[in-house]
C-alpha cells in the first residue's frame, strides 16, 4: 500500500443533504437540545417526500456481535467468562464488526452458540432455582413445580428475549421444562428441566437476533413504528451494546418508547453509566484503528537498533492511553470534536510517562497530563498512532497520510500500482522526508503521492515509535506540510496545524456523522437516509460537535424509530 | 436416511489432548471409522483443497525439462513433491476468468485479491458489498456455492459432517479469508484451533454410554424447540432476513440430524489424536505445529469416516503474516513481499521459499493419506487433492496460469504423473467441473457457464 500511477483521486461521495433539518435547529443552544429534533413527520422545506412518511431505510436483521453477546450474558447471569471468545470471529464489513448484511451463522457458529448455551445452563442453573421454590427438596409437587416453571418462562424468557413471551411461547417452553425434567438421572429433575429451558432460549433467534417486527398498523404508507421493546433494544444496544436494563423494560411495558424526549430522556441517563464508556470505546477502537495497535506493532515489531526504547510492552500502553484520552474527553471533558483532534493534553500512567519522558503520574492509572501545545494536538499525535503507520525502523508518511484521508476525512484513495518499487532504505545523511520526496519527481507516483505524502509529513515531527523529535539524524525536521481535494485546502506547518484545520472541516464532520451512523445502525446509509443524516447533522452542528449529543441525536431519527412493513413475499 | 446407532462402550482410551487434559474416549461399537461399511467393492472418494494466498513465483514454479507430458522436471518450488510425482497432476494455462472481469456498473465487484479467493471455488461473480478492497473496490461475499460444498452435497450425506473447513492463523473474517461457500452469501468460516476442531469432531463421543444417550435425547428436545422458533419466526420475515433465518436452521438442522448418527469407533487407522501441549494458533511461528496437527485431524476425520470433503486455508489472501520461521531471512509480510518485483532477487528467493514450505505441507499431507490403508491401496489412492491459490503472481495479480497441482487419481479417474498445458482463453470452471466428475458428480456447469461449460480435456 503506497503509490499509485492514477492521477486522480476520486473522492468519496458525502452525504447530500437534500431535506434540511427543521428550522430552529441549527440556532439551538439550549443544553438539553430538545429543539428541533423531536418532530420527525414535519419538513417544510417544500420537498413532499419530506412530508409524506417517515423515511426510515433499510432494517436488516442484526445478529449479536461477540461483544454484544458477551454483553448481554453477563447481564442475564452476571457471568464474565465471555463465552462468545470461543466463536469464529465477526465478519467486518467497512470496518466495523457489527454490520448486519455480512454477519452470517455458518454451521460451526451454531454450534458454538449450542455449546455455549449448554455450558451457560449447567452453570447457572442451579441459582436460577432460586426462582422455584416449589421445585426444590426431596419431595416436589410436580404440579406446583410445574406452575413455578411457568412463571419463570414468562419473567426469565422476557429477559432473553427482550420482549414478553407470547402463551404459545410459553406453554412450549413450560412443555419442555417438562420433558426435560425426565430426561436425568433421577426421575425427576426440576433442575434438568431448567437447564433445558434456558438451553433453548439461549439458541432461539429471538435471542441471538434483533428481532424487529413492527407495530401491526402503519404509520404511513409502509412504513411502521418500531415496538416499544424493539426500541428499548436499539437503545441498549446503540448505547450499551447490550440488553435493556429494568428501567427500559419499565418504560417499554407502560408504552413510553414512542415519544422521541423519552427517548432522549432514556439516552442521557444512559450515557451516564459505565457501560457506555464501553459502547463509545468500541466505536472509536474500530473506527480509528486503536485495535491493530497492539497486533499489527507487535507482529512487525521495531528495529532495536534504531528503536533501543521500544519494548513489547508499550503497544498496549498506547492504545489504553487513546482510549483513556478519547473516554476523558467524551465523558469528562466537554465531548467535543475538537477537543479530540487538538486537546493539548493526553493520559498516562507511571510507565507511560517514562516513555514520555514526564514526571507526574504514579501508579497503573491513567491521569491527565499536560503537553505542549506547540507540540502536540489530540489523538493523531499520540504515539499509538503515530507508531502504527510507521515502519518498523521509520515514520511513514504515506500511511499517516492515508490514515488522515481515509478514517478522518473518509475519501477513498486510489489503488497502489502492482509493482511498486523498493522504498529506499534508510539513509542516516538524509530525512525520512528527503527521502520520500522522490515520489514527488517519479512519474508512476506522484500522481496520487500527492494527496498522501504531503499530509504526512505533517507527522514528520514524530518519530516511528510516535516520540515528538526536532530533528533527524542531526537534521531539523520539516514539518510542512498541504491539503488538497478537501474543504479545508492549503498548507500547513505541522500535526497542530493539521489538527486545527481538519477540526474546521466540513468533510471530518460528515465523516463523523456517517461512522456513527454505520456502526450506530449496523449498515451503510442509503439514499432514503438523506432526512436522518440530515438530522444528525444539524444536531451535531447544534451542539457544536459534542459527541454525546450526536449519540443523542441517533435515537431520534427515521432511521432509529420506524422500519418498512415487512414483505410478504 | 436415520441410522441409530447408539452403542455400548466396550473399553475405554485416554486421550490426552485439548490442552493436556485428559479425556476418556469411548470406543463404540459402531461401524463409523472403520472404513469396512462402504458397501460392496467401491471405496468412497474424497475431496480436499488446500489454499495457499498471495500467488506463486511462476518461473520456479512450472515444471522445466518438459519433453513430454509425463517426461519432465519438478520446479524448485514443487521439488518436495518429488517423491510423490507420480500422484500429481500439474495442470497449466487454466485462467481465473470469472475472477478477471472488469467491473462494469458493479458486474463484477471487488479488487484482485478478493475475487481471486471468493471465486476460487465458485467461479461465479461477488456479491456487491461493504468489504473493502485496494483502490476504492469494495464486495460482499460470494455469488454462489464452492465446488467442495456443491461435492459435500453428493457425497457427504453419509458422514456426521458433510465437509471440514479447516485454516491455518486466517485471520480476515470477510471474502478475503473463506473459500467454501454453501451458496450465495453463506460463507463457511475455517476453524483455526485444532484443538476446538477436535472437541467439535469427538466431543460429543465422550461420556458414558447411558449418559451419551440422555444427551442426545435432551439435545434432540432442545433442538426441536429451537428449530420450530426458527421455522416460525422465517415465516414472517421478508427478503434477506428470512433468508438468512433459512441459512441459520439449515445448521441447526444439520446438528439435528449428525445427533442420530454413530459416535465415533477407534480402531484400525481411526486412532485418537495426540495433541500436545495447546498453542496459541493465531502466532504465526506456531504455523508449522498447528498446520501438522490440522492435517492429522484431517487425515483421522478421512480415517474415521468422520466426513469425505475437507478445505484447509493457509492465512488467507493479502496475509500480511511474516512466516519468518521458514527463513530468518525472510522480514515481510507474505503479500508485501509478494508484491516485490520480478528483480528484486533477494524477495522473490524469500517468496520461492514461501510457496516451497507450502509444497511441503502438501506432500506431507499425501503422505499421511498415503499412511492409511484401505482395501489392498490406501485413503489416498480415493482421494484428489486440489492445491489452489487467488491469482498466479503476487506482483501484477495476474490471475492466467494459475498454480494448479492435483494429488490423487481420485479412484483412477485421473491420469496422474503429468503435467498437462492448455492453451487459449481456458476458464478454471472446466477445472471444477472435472472434480466433479472426478467425485462421480455429473454437471455440465458450474459457477458462471458464461465463462466455459464442460470439463477439462484429458486430465483422466
Amino acid at each position: 500500500m503506497s503509490i499509485s500511477r492514477i492521477a486522480s483521486l476520486t473522492l468519496a461521495v458525502l452525504p447530500v443533504l437534500a431535506c434540511k433539518s427543521t428550522p430552529g435547529a441549527e440556532d439551538t443552544n439550549d443544553t438539553d437540545g430538545t429543539d428541533g429534533i423531536d418532530d420527525m413527520g414535519e419538513c417544510d422545506v417544500g420537498d413532499g417526500d419530506c412530508e409524506a412518511a417517515p423515511r426510515p431505510g433499510p432494517t436488516p436483521i442484526r445478529r449479536l456481535t461477540r461483544v454484544e453477546y458477551d454483553n448481554t450474558i453477563y447481564q442475564l447471569f452476571g457471568d464474565n467468562s465471555h463465552p462468545a471468545d470461543a466463536f469464529p470471529p465477526d465478519e467486518e464489513a467497512g470496518g466495523f464488526d457489527n454490520q448486519a448484511d455480512v454477519l452470517v451463522v455458518s454451521p460451526l457458529l451454531a454450534e458454538s452458540y449450542l455449546s455455549a448455551a449448554e455450558q451457560l445452563a449447567a452453570t447457572h442453573t442451579p441459582t436460577l432455582m432460586q426462582q422455584l421454590p416449589h421445585c426444590q427438596g426431596d419431595s416436589v409437587d410436580e404440579a406446583s413445580c410445574e406452575g413455578d416453571a411457568d412463571a419463570f418462562v414468562r419473567s426469565f424468557g422476557k429477559l432473553v428475549f427482550r420482549r414478553p413471551l407470547t402463551d404459545e411461547e410459553v406453554g412450549t417452553y413450560v412443555e419442555l421444562f417438562a420433558r426435560g425434567t425426565t430426561l436425568a438421572q433421577v426421575p425427576y429433575s426440576p433442575d434438568m428441566g431448567v437447564q433445558l429451558v434456558v438451553q433453548a432460549l439461549l439458541q432461539s433467534p429471538h435471542f441471538i437476533y434483533r428481532v424487529e417486527l413492527g407495530m401491526a398498523d402503519p404509520r404511513a404508507g409502509d412504513v411502521v413504528a418500531l415496538t416499544h421493546y424493539e426500541i428499548a433494544s436499539r437503545l441498549s444496544y446503540l448505547l450499551w451494546n447490550s440488553m435493556p436494563d429494568a428501567l427500559l423494560f419499565e418504560a417499554a411495558d407502560a408504552e413510553r418508547l414512542h415519544d422521541p424526549a423519552e427517548l432522549e430522556a432514556q439516552a442521557r441517563r444512559m450515557l451516564d453509566t459505565p457501560r457506555a464508556h464501553e459502547a463509545v470505546g468500541n466505536f472509536h477502537r474500530q473506527w480509528l484503528h486503536l485495535d491493530e495497535i497492539e497486533p499489527v506493532i507487535l507482529a512487525n515489531g521495531k528495529d532495536p537498533e534504531i528503536y533501543p526504547e521500544f519494548y513489547d510492552g508499550l503497544p498496549s500502553l498506547w492504545r489504553s492511553e487513546t482510549e483513556a484520552f478519547i473516554d476523558h474527553v467524551v465523558f469528562e471533558e466537554d465531548a467535543n470534536l475538537e477537543s479530540l483532534l487538538t486537546a493539548p493534553y493526553t493520559m498516562m500512567n507511571e510507565e507511560l510517562a517514562g516513555f514520555y519522558g514526564v514526571d507526574g503520574p504514579t501508579g497503573i492509572g491513567f491521569t491527565r497530563v499536560d503537553l505542549d501545545p506547540g507540540k502536540y494536538a489530540g489523538f493523531m499525535t499520540q504515539p499509538g498512532l503515530m507508531a502504527l503507520f510507521a515502519k518498523p525502523d521509520r515514520s511513514s508518511p504515506i500511511h499517516r497520510g492515508m490514515f488522515v484521508r481515509e478514517t478522518i476525512l473518509c475519501q477513498t484513495p486510489p489503488p497502489p500500482p502492482d509493482n511498486v518499487p523498493e522504498p529506499p532504505s534508510v539513509d542516516e545523511s538524509q530525512t525520512t522526508r528527503e527521502q520520500f520526496a522522490q515520489h514527488a519527481e517519479d512519474p508512476v507516483c506522484a500522481g496520487c503521492h500527492a494527496l498522501m505524502d504531503p499530509i504526512g509529513f505533517g507527522f514528520e515531527h514524530f518519530d516511528g515509535i510516535g516520540r515528538y523529535r526536532a530533528t533527524e539524524w542531526g537534521l531539523e525536521v520539516d514539518a510542512a506540510g498541504e491539503l488538497k481535494g478537501t474543504d479545508v485546502d492549503g498548507t500547513f506547518d505541522g500535526a497542530v496545524e493539521l489538527a486545527h484545520r481538519l477540526a474546521s472541516s466540513d468533510q471530518v464532520k460528515a465523516c463523523v456523522v456517517s461512522q456513527w451512523f454505520r456502526f450506530g445502525y449496523g449498515r451503510y446509509e442509503t439514499e432514503e437516509d438523506e432526512d436522518s443524516i440530515a438530522e444528525l447533522h444539524a444536531a451535531f452542528a447544534a451542539s457544536d460537535y459534542d459527541i454525546k449529543e450526536l449519540i443523542v441525536a441517533l435515537t431520534q431519527t427515521d432511521a432509529f424509530r420506524y422500519r418498512h412493513a415487512i414483505q410478504e413475499d | 436416511m436415520t441410522l441409530i446407532r447408539r452403542c455400548p462402550m466396550k473399553r475405554r482410551t485416554l486421550l490426552r489432548g485439548l490442552g493436556g487434559l485428559a479425556i476418556g474416549l469411548p470406543l463404540l461399537d459402531a461401524m463409523r471409522g472403520s472404513l469396512a461399511h462402504a458397501g460392496g467393492s467401491e471405496f468412497p472418494k474424497r475431496f480436499v483443497v488446500m489454499y495457499t494466498p498471495n500467488g506463486t513465483v511462476p518461473k520456479n514454479f512450472w515444471p522445466t525439462d518438459v519433453n513430454s507430458e509425463t517426461d519432465f522436471q519438478l520446479s524448485p518450488i514443487l521439488t518436495p513433491l518429488a517423491a510423490h510425482k507420480g500422484d500429481l497432476l500439474i495442470v497449466g494455462g487454466v485462467d481465473m476468468l470469472s475472477a478477471m472481469a472488469p467491473n462494469e456498473n458493479g458486474s463484477s465487484p471487488g479488487d484482485a485479491h478478493q475475487k481471486g479467493t471468493g471465486q476460487c471455488l465458485t467461479a461465479t461473480e461477488l456479491l456487491p458489498g461493504n468489504f473493502i478492497g485496494g483502490g476504492g473496490q469494495s464486495a460482499g461475499w460470494a455469488g454462489g456455492i464452492s465446488v467442495d460444498q456443491e461435492i459435500a452435497k453428493h457425497i457427504g450425506q453419509d458422514t456426521p459432517y458433510g465437509s471440514l473447513e479447516l485454516g491455518v492463523a486466517v485471520q480476515a473474517a470477510s471474502v478475503s479469508g473463506r473459500i467454501a461457500y454453501r451458496g450465495p452469501g453463506q460463507p463457511l468460516p475455517p476453524e483455526n484451533s485444532p484443538y476446538s476442531a477436535y472437541q467439535r469432531l469427538f466431543g460429543d463421543s465422550l461420556g458414558e454410554p447411558l449418559e451419551i444417550e440422555r444427551r442426545i435425547a435432551r439435545r434432540q428436545s432442545v433442538l426441536d424447540v429451537v428449530a420450530d422458533d426458527y421455522g416460525k419466526l422465517r415465516g414472517r420475515l421478508g427478503g434477506e432476513d428470512r433468508d438468512k433465518l433459512h441459512n441459520h436452521l439449515l445448521s441447526i438442522d444439520a446438528i439435528r440430524e449428525r445427533l442420530d448418527k454413530a459416535v465415533i469407533e477407534f480402531g484400525d487407522a481411526c486412532q485418537p489424536l495426540e495433541l500436545g501441549a495447546m498453542l496459541d494458533v493465531d502466532k504465526i511461528e506456531n504455523m508449522p505445529i498447528v498446520g501438522s496437527l490440522q492435517m492429522d485431524l484431517l487425515a483421522m476425520a478421512f480415517a474415521c469416516d468422520i466426513t469425505r470433503v475437507a478445505t484447509l486455508m493457509w492465512t488467507h489472501s493479502t496475509s500480511s503474516a511474516v512466516l519468518s520461521f521458514i527463513d530468518p531471512a525472510i522480514k515481510d509480510g507474505h503479500h508485501a513481499l509478494a508484491h516485490k518485483g520480478d528483480e528484486d532477487t533477494v524477495k522473490v528467493h524469500h517468496n520461492t521459499l514461501i510457496n516451497t514450505w507450502y509444497a511441503s505441507q502438501l506432500a506431507s499431507l499425501i503422505d499421511r493419506l498415503k499412511a492409511i490403508p484401505e482395501g489392498d491401496g490406501t485413503v489416498f489412492d480415493n482421494t484428489v487433492i486440489l492445491w489452489t491459490n487467488e491469482q498466479s503472481r503476487g506482483n501484477n495479480h495476474d490471475r492466467h496460469d494459475l498454480p494448479y497441482v492435483l494429488s490423487g487419481s481420485a479412484g483412477g479417474f485421473f491420469e496422474t504423473g503429468r503435467y498437462v498445458e492448455f492453451s487459449g482463453d481456458t476458464g478454471h470452471n472446466h477445472l471444477l467441473i472435472s472434480l466433479l466428475h472426478a467425485m462421480g458428480i455429473d454437471a455440465d456447469e458450474f459457477g458462471n457457464p458464461i465463462y466455459g461449460t464442460g470439463p477439462l480435456t484429458g486430465l483422466t
